[in-house]
């Protein structure tokens, strides 16, 4: 394994096992924080390919967040990149939740986690909403991809409509619209 | 042998469910019928998990398979929630990186960045209808309203870690919260 491969998994690994201490909130934190640590600082993936991650990651079967961060590591270090993110991401988690299974009659009714969790879960839509402004202009392209998303944001909201079919609706809003205007543009 | 029946159990949950909340009835179906846990302590699970960093599923696997099989029982149970991460998407990554160049894909993935966008938004709408939900006037919190504001000026003006602003707002939590 090449020098510069080894410290690219060791990145990884170490980064995704600090997101995994910190992914409170249906975990769409961490969308927040590989946008903070990987696009912005490290420049590893663009804001249109972290997009990509949580949208794919979110209409596969299973954890949304153990989806994205195997998309992450195996675009950015292959298929031991993949399973590296995975591990880091969940670790953390893993150890606390052994941990609270002993102490849970404590843990459950008290009034000082209940607080510092009320102060924690205060701090997830500001935390959600940076990730959301930061990706919006990769997002959106032009007049069409408002309505796209006008129309995911309503369908949410509003029905019970499965992510995986609205994700796939999506795709096919953005073929049949890509055709028509290449075919516009040529004609 | 218990081990296998936790791994297939939540193999099973994992490959119907897509994540979140929609993973509840599902787990509360498996584990009343397993007799591992009554639905008092899925509701309980459920609340812990809101404490607790990483998504719920993991969080009910590692905490089923700790009450019934030790250690060893949540790891049988955690690897089996983590399967569909584990094979469907290595595949679709793998699929995505071998076709991201083509036309096809950009312009699916054209139609799929704003929806992605459109269901961060609905995230941050139903988050903010639980979270910040109290006992002051409206039926909000105004503690929560309070940190949330200081939590956005961390972040966004003063350009802080995520992991910071979160400590910084559980203790905001921990002084303002016994304060009516």
């Amino acid at each position: 394994m090449k020098k510069e491969q080894r410290s690219r998994l060791a990145d990884i690994f170490t980064t995704f096992l600090k997101f995994g201490c910190f992914t409170f909130g249906g975990g769409w934190s961490i969308v927040a924080q590989i946008q903070k640590e990987y696009v912005e600082k490290k420049h590893w993936i663009t804001d249109e390919e972290l997009l990509d991650f949580t949208s794919v990651g979110r209409s596969l079967p299973g954890l949304m967040i153990g989806n994205a961060s195997v998309l992450f590591g195996h675009h950015t270090a292959g298929i031991p990149g993949a399973l590296l993110a995975l591990l880091g991401i969940v670790l953390p988690p893993f150890v606390i939740m052994i941990g609270v299974t002993f102490v849970y009659g404590l843990v459950k009714d008290n009034p000082y986690v209940a607080n510092a969790m009320m102060g924690v879960r205060a701090a997830v839509v500001p935390i959600i909403i940076s990730a959301m402004l930061k990706l919006f202009k990769a997002g959106m392209k032009d007049l069409f991809c408002y309505l796209i998303a006008l129309g995911a944001l309503a369908l949410c909201l509003f029905t019970n409509i499965s992510n995986v079919l609205i994700v796939v609706l999506g795709a096919a809003a953005g073929l049949i619209y890509m055709e028509v205007k290449e075919r516009h543009a040529v004609s | 042998m218990l081990y296998l029946e936790l791994f297939l159990s939540f193999v099973m949950i994992g490959f119907t469910s897509f994540g979140g909340m929609s993973m509840i009835p599902l787990i509360n179906d498996q584990m009343l019928s397993h007799g591992w846990m009554t639905s008092q302590e899925v509701a309980d699970i459920v609340a812990i998990a809101e404490m607790t960093p990483g998504p719920l599923g993991l969080n009910c696997a590692t905490f089923a398979g700790m009450r019934t099989g030790g250690v060893l029982g949540a790891a049988a149970a955690s690897i089996g929630v983590l399967l569909p991460s584990l094979t469907v998407c290595i595949l679709a990554a793998i699929f995505l990186e071998r076709f991201k160049e083509s036309r096809f894909m950009g312009n699916a993935m054209f139609g799929i960045r704003p929806v992605c966008i459109g269901m961060i938004a609905a995230v941050v709408i139903q988050q903010s209808m639980v979270n910040y939900a109290g006992s002051f006037l409206f039926g909000i919190s105004w503690q929560a309203v309070v940190i949330g504001g200081v939590a956005s000026v961390l972040l966004m003006v003063l350009k802080w870690s995520v992991p910071k602003t979160i400590l910084v707002s559980a203790a905001l939590g921990l002084l303002l919260g016994p304060i009516i």
